[in-house]
């Protein structure tokens, strides 16, 4: 590997700052549960040492990543398909809101068919029918045979 | 009781008509699994968890521990016909087997994967049922400072052998601890980065964290890069092995069984090294070594047996210590503990009947899967066809339902999609989810082994050391941890490493 200097732009870097910064994070919440002392730990005693493991490594890591040239940010995602990784996360937050409010099966229909036709096009044809005979089977299952509660949102639909 | 009458004891509870069906869910599940690509043991077991609520204990388990040893079945179906392990474990299945299928053999690989599979599977369970007691009686020996050592062997063991830096890997295992250390303190019981959230108040669940980093991430990391996959277009007739192909793969399935087991009894170790090592030793004994990767049937029969003989082997650290060697295991120390059952040393006395019913349901699982195996081949075969477009909303769709219906909470939905972005990132940069998943399961115990330990000493930090097992153990985690600081033993330790996310 070629040696590359401080380079703004290297994932790995970040990754290593990234990880800094979290370990800074557990090392003070363990100070303020309180270390106690080595014959009575205290709440944050292995908190405290684990965020200081945590920052020693993520320093190493950022070292290396200065001593030896890594990916840039923008590399990682070169000739990937991210956009369509972005929609299902997207979709997925959504999800996550309109699950309580509309219930299982308003929300996962749609779900089912973004998924289906907005990654890699199914055809409607096959899109339609799973997109609605998943949920509703995946229902009956819960509901009717294990009798575990979905949520059937404002319109009390499931 | 004598041993005999134990395991009668077992397999009266495990031939009840209830347990069998549980049991047979669970093998064709794990072959399912097994077979798919992109969905492993690890999240169809999450996705189970909740419904082991529903029956006995014995029940559940006897499930669970089902799906973990189909789904080594079912791993060598895709790596042998499409060339993608359906598992990790399954990889080193592809170089043989996979020549074998173009060569037009694809019958008797897959015939002789699964009667590998089939002995070894047996054998483990036999060598389990001898080993366990005895293990179990030498376990109670173990105190808190054993305990905690032990469990930093396990990750240092975890760290070691996943692939690509160890430094991310240990990092990914300290964060992993600090994540299992959320919510009430085991000794004072006072919340712990809780953040005035009443889910945090028992902490994160285990099933949204393991769905997230490995069925969320999995899809996410697929869906990107975008997955093609070619069958192999040969007609899979003549499952038998002939007596040749048996001439020769006896001798790798009985080393590849002996070697497995005793691989997967180490803390962090398991199917996947073992698959590996038992190709690397059938390669180098063998008096045509460069009959491999060309189709040679020992290439299946020996990784296979192990893999098999390994899931076994790994039920005897979670069994007799109470604690998981991997991930697989930890899940299923969750199905334990959500029926109040502790698994550890005092497990046979206790529970009897548990102990030896999941023992003895893992015979009766083996047959079923050879059945699911050889005559059904040709459904798994369809299933391989379904394109991945179809498979991966599915996918996500049951991992929604695993965690929602595992604490009836929409906000382990959130900490699932959370996980899942975490997974899919720390991928990308070189970082495995397998040490964050084991630590964050070992955390809570570790934590409390290492406080307990240090109250007994009166804060002597020298107890660690001055127990000869607790020595050994914290001794063989420095050598580890040491090793790559060396550039020659760095550049073994690569050689060994492993991808093991879906172990």
């Amino acid at each position: 590997m070629k040696s590359s200097g401080l380079r703004i732009n290297n994932a790995e870097l970040w990754g290593g700052a990234i990880w800094f910064a979290i370990s800074l994070f557990v090392l003070e919440q363990g100070r303020r549960l309180g270390l106690g002392t080595v014959n009575a730990p205290g709440m944050g005693f292995m908190m405290f040492w684990l965020g200081i493991v945590m920052a020693a490594l993520s320093l190493g890591i950022a070292v290396q990543a200065i001593k030896h040239e890594g990916p840039s940010v923008r590399a990682l995602w070169t000739d990937t398909r991210w956009v369509k990784t972005l929609i299902v996360v997207v979709t997925f937050g959504l999800y996550g809101y309109a699950f309580i409010s509309l219930g299982f099966l308003l929300s996962t229909i749609p779900l089912m068919l973004v998924l289906l036709r907005a990654i890699d096009p199914v055809r409607w044809s096959i899109a339609i029918p799973l997109a609605f005979g998943a949920p509703i089977l995946v229902w009956w299952v819960l509901e009717r045979l294990l009798q575990i509660q979905l949520p059937t949102g404002i319109f009390e639909i499931g | 009781m004598d041993l005999l009458g134990q395991v009668a004891n077992g397999f009266a509870v495990a031939l009840t008509p209830v347990n069998l069906l549980y049991c047979f869910i669970g093998v064709f599940i794990g072959t399912l699994v097994g077979v798919l690509p992109g969905i492993g043991p690890i999240s169809a077991m999450s996705l189970l968890l909740p419904v082991t609520l529903s029956g006995t204990p014995e029940s559940g388990i006897i499930m669970m521990a089902g799906i973990y040893y189909g789904s080594m079945y079912g791993g060598s179906t895709t790596s042998i016909l499409v060339n993608i392990p359906g598992e990790a474990t399954s990889v080193v299945t592809c170089l043989d087997g996979h020549q074998m299928a173009k060569q037009g053999r694809a019958g008797p690989a897959l015939g002789i994967a699964a009667f590998g599979s089939f002995i070894a599977g047996t054998a483990a369970v036999v060598g389990l049922m001898v080993i366990a007691p005895f293990l179990a009686g030498f376990a109670v020996a173990f105190g808190p400072a054993e305990m905690f050592s032990l469990m930093i062997l396990g990750l240092v063991i975890v760290t070691f052998l996943t692939q690509g830096s160890m430094l991310k890997s240990l990092l990914m295992a300290s964060a992993g601890v600090v994540l299992g250390l959320i919510g009430l303190d085991s000794i004072t019981a006072q919340p712990r980065l809780t953040f005035d959230r009443i889910e945090l108040y028992d902490g994160i669940g285990l099933v949204p964290v393991v769905m997230g980093l490995f069925g969320v991430a999995e899809v996410l990391t697929n869906i990107e890069q975008g997955v093609k996959r070619t069958i192999t277009n040969t007609k899979i007739s003549n499952l038998l092995p002939n007596k040749e192909d048996w001439q020769r793969s006896a001798g790798p399935i009985g080393r590849g069984t002996v070697l497995g087991f005793f691989l997967g009894i180490i803390p962090g170790g398991g199917a996947v090294i073992a698959a590996f090592a038992s190709y690397a030793l059938e390669k180098r004994i063998s008096k045509t070594p460069e009959r491999f990767g060309k189709g040679a049937i020992e290439g299946v029969a020996g990784p296979e047996a192990a893999n098999n003989s390994a899931a076994g082997g790994a039920f005897i650290p979670l069994l007799t210590l109470g604690i998981p060697p991997n991930v697989v295991m930890a899940l299923l120390l969750g199905a334990f503990v959500i029926h109040n059952i502790q698994p550890g040393p005092l497990l046979m006395v206790q529970r009897p009947d548990l102990f030896w019913g999941v023992i003895t349901s893992m015979y009766i699982g083996n047959v079923m899967l050879l059945v699911l195996n050889l005559p059904l081949i040709g459904m798994w075969v369809q299933l391989l066809r379904l394109p991945y477009n179809i498979l991966f909303p599915m996918i996500l769709l049951f991992t929604v339902i695993g965690v929602f219906a595992s604490s009836n909470n929409v906000f382990d939905l959130y900490v699932m999609l959370a996980f899942g972005l975490i997974g899919y990132l720390t991928r990308k940069l070189g970082y495995e989810a397998a040490p964050l998943v084991l630590a964050f399961v070992l955390g809570a115990i570790m934590e409390n082994k290492l406080r307990t330990a240090l109250i007994i000493s009166a804060g002597d930090l020298t107890t660690f050391f001055k127990k000869p097992i607790s020595a050994i153990c914290l001794a063989i985690a420095a050598i580890m941890l040491l090793m790559p600081l060396i550039p020659q033993l760095r550049r073994k330790r690569e050689a060994v490493a492993l991808e093991d996310g879906n172990n």
